[in-house]
């Protein structure tokens, strides 16, 4: 046994090596459920450091409060661990202030569209250059259960063990209806797919925003479950075109399941080269 | 009894204004009343002014009632307020900064200032008249630098300056004018009583001449000379000849005037609603068909209650025999006389 | 050699010129040396003839608040004017338009309604205008002449002055301003019998300075520029408004960042990425802002973060009076939020002194990685004073982040325990530095740690690092009767201080043995000194603008020993003459 074991840990770690992210991975020990979708999406955020050959001292990650506040902590770069909602403020304040490096913010699906859903309109039409992950797993996780803001209608949870009443919020039609200029979606269990998406988020210079499917495992068994999704998950980026935003919204509206870059922007202005422009015209 | 709307106006702060106000106020205690006073002060002895020139009373002893009085009363006083015209039309008055204010009845109580004599209305710059605690303010600190005095006239408070720059150790020439009393004239015999009397004063006394010259000099002093050849070089020339109602203002507003306002025995005006008493007013006498005039403080204050009265629809008739008479260094002197200003030999 | 103090008012209504003839006058007093102070009041709408009063306080003396009463009163529209009658001394003078267009109606004319005492000068302000320019217009100007004329003011310097403060615009406009305001000083000077003791000629003028005429909210901007901000986060509200439109104009210039943001949260946010980034930043808000920024505040403490928010009080609570002045938030800046979270609080006592606050407050914020509240108030924020040139800050002051050393960061730990409480601080971009902070209570590596003797020693770690302040902070102003016990000490903070001095100032001539005590620096509060002055008091009077008396009650936390309140919430300044007549009747 001992040796079985053994091997299999030698060839993972030889695996891991090879990959060469290993940098970005901090040395603490994940809070996460096992079987958590957040393990593909951190995996997903290694591997496009690596291949954009960001170094972890320029990287700043900023999370909100929740499962996915946790983020920071696995994750091998500078890392600040907010507010209730307030990934955003901070990551904008911050690359501000910095220009020089790279910003994250992540947050999760009752983070950034509940009660901090008042900041995701700001970000967008202003164009701030970061690049923000919203971790969406319908549910309030941290908690233990609560319905979130897309969370299905009729879906029973901790807080509507009658089913939820509420209609759930569209976060990609938001997003392009906010007006933002990098708007895409992706799942937690295509970890290649996903660091794809995230290298041309990271690339983006403006505010990208990138929605990430990803199941509870621990508290939500019936909807959002890896085999739902393995089943609904579809590659939409055939129908996709980079600037149509007829076409964005109605895959948005139509494809819960469908990842892809709804909207591509290349040629929009990110929020400090139009400060710049305008000055100068002074 | 009167309704809570009606508005009593009271151009006038002295005896006369201040006891028609009160009486209005005990009679009737809805209406609004508000005295105008041109002064800035509230209702004072003016009798008393003489000794506030010399500084033997204070500002507050020369005070009849303080402004608390009024309050309680709840009677409004203007004070510094000149009333430019009275339209009786509008039953309305233009204050001189522009402010128009609306009366249901209106008493004129503004008593009498200074005569200037008409012959010296040439020189009214030189000559400084004592009729008003306004007055008073604007000299009281030169009068008492100043050394040499000079006066004509000779009225009640001509005397009674003389005798308090005589107590302040001034030098003082007066020059007498018979008709200094005006309208009322005195006598030959009066004049030599006045004279004598006024002998046991340091005081230079000058009679039976007339004043040709006032000229200013650069330093500010005065030279008088007079018709008779006297030379004199003052520091202030002091003019006391009688008093004249101030009714300026009245004038072209259709309230019959002669020297002073003509009321009847009622002290009404020709103008329903619009009385007139103390100093400023003549009153007809049915029984002489002739106009009195009075000076004097009891005179004013029994004027102003009757005034009062009859404006709240009483028919109360003034006396026709004046108050009192006033001592004047042993000479009595009237404090209400009648007829034509011609006629000056009246007594 | 003689001294004058004065306060002058002028009310109009808006589109009269009332502000600008107050400005006109101040300036020109600066420049010929008096110490002025202005606290103008506008009407409440945008548009509309609301009423305007321009109050300037003009003096050969330091001045230290305001006036309650004035000494003149300029009406240059009757119908305000009248409301504004109520703060003319009972000895004052007044000045109004002998000739208007047509009458006023009954108790509708300013000079109808002066008390006896006062000096009324009626100047043909709107005739005079006419002639000088052919509309009513210059009536402002006319105003300041007659006024010139009566107080023996120098024609041709101020003519000067006016030449110099319209230099810019066509020569019609100075033209008109100049020679409406001869108009007035020409015809005051013929027709007008001055019966006021009050004259500028002849008066002991200390030694000329070059002044600076600003308010708060131009200090507090300005010396954030001196002091190396490089990013500033704000939403508009009264009476902070101002600070961010100038730093929106300047900020780029000094290669800064200014964001306005879409609310207060996302406003302090901002600032606190911005400080865990490593850069100065600022935000500046009201009563109800600084409501909305309590939960960061708490994250700036606990995660060390270097932020510094401008709270300049109006009356509260909630949206409260947005254009009245009040001390209501003390309570709020010191003590609020949840947990014991320690943090500083300055609270500037004139207009001069919000630029030293501004300074402080970055470095501190910078140096003690925490969170720093400035207590301005709609006063200090907007009434003006003629102050020296301020010193831009040594190095000292704008380069003050605590690096870790070379040692230090082959085992990096953000939040060390150190003696002083400051542990050395990372900033992002540099290798070896990596740090996760959190608003969780965490170890010294900054990772969650919710043991019981880790959040006992960062508590004390935090509270270590603030009760180190007090080693820095400026030292109390007290002003006391050489040595010996005085029968009442007043104490006091923020604006109300300058009223406070004066008070004792005043009581003294009048024999109270009377002293005065007020501190910036209000969290931390130097508490031994706060005690080793009352000792010295046989009564404590504590005079501010709240109901409850918040700073009194904290003051009694200090001393153990009861202290006499006297509270005022007018929506006006504190004046010096309410706490004079306290003390007379202590």
């Amino acid at each position: 046994m001992e040796e079985i074991r053994s091997a299999y840990l030698d060839e993972t770690l030889d695996t891991v090596r090879a990959a060469d992210f290993l940098q970005y991975r901090s040395k603490d020990l994940p809070t996460w459920c096992p079987g958590c979708g957040y393990f593909g999406i951190v995996d997903a955020l290694y591997r496009a450091c690596r291949e954009l050959d960001l170094k972890q001292e320029n990287i700043v990650t900023v999370s909100g409060i929740g499962c996915s506040g946790r983020t920071p902590i696995f994750i091998n770069t500078y890392g600040f661990h907010t507010l209730h909602g307030r990934s955003i403020p901070v990551a904008t304040g911050l690359k501000l202030a910095r220009e020089d490096l790279t910003v994250f913010a992540v947050a999760g699906d009752g983070d950034a569209l509940g009660i901090g859903g008042g900041h995701l309109p700001h970000v967008a039409r202003k164009n701030i250059n970061i690049t923000f992950l919203l971790f969406d797993n319908s549910i309030y996780g941290l908690t233990k259960g609560q319905s979130s803001s897309t969370t299905p209608h009729e879906m029973k949870t901790s807080s509507h063990p009658a089913g939820n009443p509420d209609t759930p919020l569209n976060p990609i039609r938001l997003a392009l209806a906010y007006g933002a200029s990098f708007v895409a979606r992706g799942y937690a269990g295509d970890p290649q797919g996903l660091k794809d998406i995230i290298k041309n988020g990271i690339l983006y210079q403006g505010f990208s925003f990138i929605q990430i499917l990803t199941p509870c495992v621990t508290f939500d068994k019936e909807n959002r479950t890896w085999k739902n999704l393995k089943e609904n998950v579809v590659d939409l980026t055939p129908r996709m075109e980079e600037k149509n935003m007829e076409t964005a919204m109605r895959l948005a509206q139509n494809e819960p399941h469908g990842v892809g870059i709804f909207f591509w922007d290349k040629k929009r202005p990110h929020y400090q080269e139009i400060l710049r422009n305008l000055n100068k015209g002074n | 009894m009167m309704s809570f709307n009606d508005h009593y106006v009271i151009i006038g702060n002295g005896p006369a204004g201040n006891h028609a106000a009160k009486t209005l106020r005990k009679k009737d205690k809805g209406a609004r009343i508000t005295i105008i006073s041109d002064e800035m002060i509230p209702y004072y002895y003016k009798p008393k002014l003489t000794g506030f020139i010399a500084d033997e009373i204070a500002q507050k002893d020369l005070l009849v009632t303080s402004l608390e009085s009024y309050k309680e009363k709840d009677i409004r006083v203007r004070l510094g307020q000149a009333v430019e015209q009275i339209d009786p039309d509008s039953k309305s008055l233009v204050l001189k900064h522009m402010e128009t204010i609306k009366y249901s009845k209106l008493i004129i109580a503004t008593g009498s200032r200074e005569r200037l004599l008409p012959f010296m209305s040439g020189y009214a710059d030189h000559l400084k008249f004592i009729t008003s605690y306004t007055d008073v303010m604007d000299y009281k600190e030169k009068i008492q630098n100043a050394k040499e005095f000079f006066i004509f006239g000779g009225d009640l408070v001509g005397f009674k300056f003389l005798k308090m720059l005589n107590s302040m150790g001034k030098k003082v020439t007066i020059l007498i004018y018979p008709n200094a009393f005006w309208p009322y004239n005195l006598t030959e015999d009066m004049l030599d009583q006045i004279f004598t009397s006024l002998s046991q004063f340091d005081v230079s006394i000058i009679i039976k001449d007339d004043i040709s010259t006032i000229d200013k000099k650069d330093n500010g002093s005065y030279r008088i000379k007079t018709l008779k050849g006297v030379e004199k070089t003052v520091d202030m020339v002091f003019s006391f000849n009688g008093l004249v109602p101030d009714i300026d203002f009245v004038k072209g507003s259709g309230i019959d005037t002669d020297y002073g306002i003509l009321v009847n025995e009622y002290l009404k005006t020709n103008i329903d609603g619009i009385y007139a008493c103390g100093s400023c007013a003549q009153i007809y006498n049915p029984d002489m068909k002739s106009y009195s005039a009075s000076i004097g403080w009891p005179n004013a204050v029994v004027q102003g209650e009757v005034a009062a009265y009859n404006l709240l629809g009483d028919h109360k008739v003034i006396e026709s025999v004046g108050r009192k008479y006033f001592d004047l260094e042993g000479v009595k002197i009237k404090t209400t006389w009648w007829g034509d200003i011609n006629d000056a030999s009246q007594e | 050699m003689k001294d004058i103090d004065i306060v002058i008012e002028i009310c109009g209504s808006a589109g009269e010129g009332t502000i600008s003839a107050g400005e006109i006058l101040s300036r020109f007093m600066s420049g010929q040396g008096f110490e002025i102070m202005s606290f103008d009041s506008y009407p409440a709408e945008i548009r509309g003839f609301g009423k305007c009063v321009a109050h300037t306080r003009i003096s050969s003396n330091p001045i230290y608040s305001p006036g309650k009463l004035a000494d003149v009163l300029i009406s240059l529209n009757d119908n305000h004017a009248i409301s504004q009658l109520p703060t003319l001394k009972e000895s004052g003078i007044l000045i109004y338009d002998s000739q208007p267009a047509r009458p006023h109606e009954e108790d509708k004319s300013v000079a109808g309604r002066t008390k006896p005492g006062m000096i009324s000068y009626g100047i043909p302000l709107n005739m005079l205008a006419h002639k000088a320019a052919g509309n009513a217009r210059g009536m402002n100007m006319v105003a300041l002449g007659a006024l010139s004329a009566l107080f023996h003011v120098d024609k041709d310097r101020f003519t000067d002055s006016i030449k110099a403060r319209y230099g810019k615009k066509k020569q019609v406009v100075i033209d008109a301003n100049v020679n409406s305001f001869l108009e007035g000083y020409d015809w005051a000077k013929e027709n007008i019998k001055k019966s006021d003791p009050y004259s500028f000629e002849g008066v002991n003028l200390p030694e000329q300075k070059e002044k600076l005429i600003v308010n708060g909210n131009q200090l507090v901007a300005q010396a954030a520029l001196d002091a190396n901000l490089m990013f500033y986060a704000g939403y508009p509200i009264t009476p902070a408004t101002k600070i961010m439109e100038i730093l929106s104009k300047e900020l780029p210039k000094h290669g800064g960042t200014l964001l306005q943001t879409e609310d207060e949260i996302a406003a302090i946010g901002a600032v606190i990425g911005a400080g865990f980034g490593g850069k100065r930043a600022m935000t500046a808000t009201s009563g109800p802002g600084f409501a909305l920024m309590t939960e960061f505040t708490g994250l700036s403490v606990m995660a060390e973060v270097p932020a510094v928010i401008i709270d300049s009080q109006r009356a509260g609570p909630s949206t409260g009076m947005p254009t009245k002045t009040e001390q209501s938030d003390f309570n709020s800046a010191v003590m609020g939020g949840t947990g014991d979270c320690p943090r500083i609080v300055l609270a500037p006592a004139d207009t001069k002194s919000c630029y030293e606050a501004t300074v402080l407050a970055l470095y501190f914020a910078e140096k003690y990685q925490t969170l720093v509240v400035v207590l301005l108030d709609f006063f200090l924020s907007n009434s003006i004073k003629n102050i020296d040139v301020p010193k831009k800050p040594a190095k000292k002051y704008r380069i003050a982040n605590i690096a870790p050393k070379k040692e230090d960061l082959k085992d990096y730990k953000r939040y060390k325990i150190t003696k002083s409480g400051i542990s050395p601080r990372a900033v992002p971009g540099t290798p070896g530095g990596i740090f996760f902070s959190t608003g969780l209570e965490h170890n010294e590596y900054g990772r969650p740690d919710y043991s019981q003797a880790g959040h006992l020693k960062m508590t004390q770690k935090r509270y270590d690092k603030f009760n180190a302040v007090l080693v820095e902070a400026p030292a109390p102003e007290i002003s006391a009767m050489g040595r010996g016990k005085v029968d009442i000490g007043v104490i006091s903070w923020g604006s109300s201080a300058g009223a406070a001095r004066e008070a004792v100032m005043a009581a003294q001539k009048e024999g109270i043995k009377a002293a005065s005590f007020s501190s910036m620096m209000v969290s931390p509060f130097p508490e031994k000194a706060l005690i080793k002055f009352a000792d010295n008091c046989r009564k404590i009077l504590i005079p501010e603008l709240n109901f409850s008396g918040q700073f009194a009650d904290f003051a009694t936390c200090i001393l153990k020993r009861p202290v006499e309140k006297l509270n005022f919430i007018t929506g006006r300044p504190m004046a010096s003459e309410d706490i004079l007549q306290k003390m007379r009747e202590m």
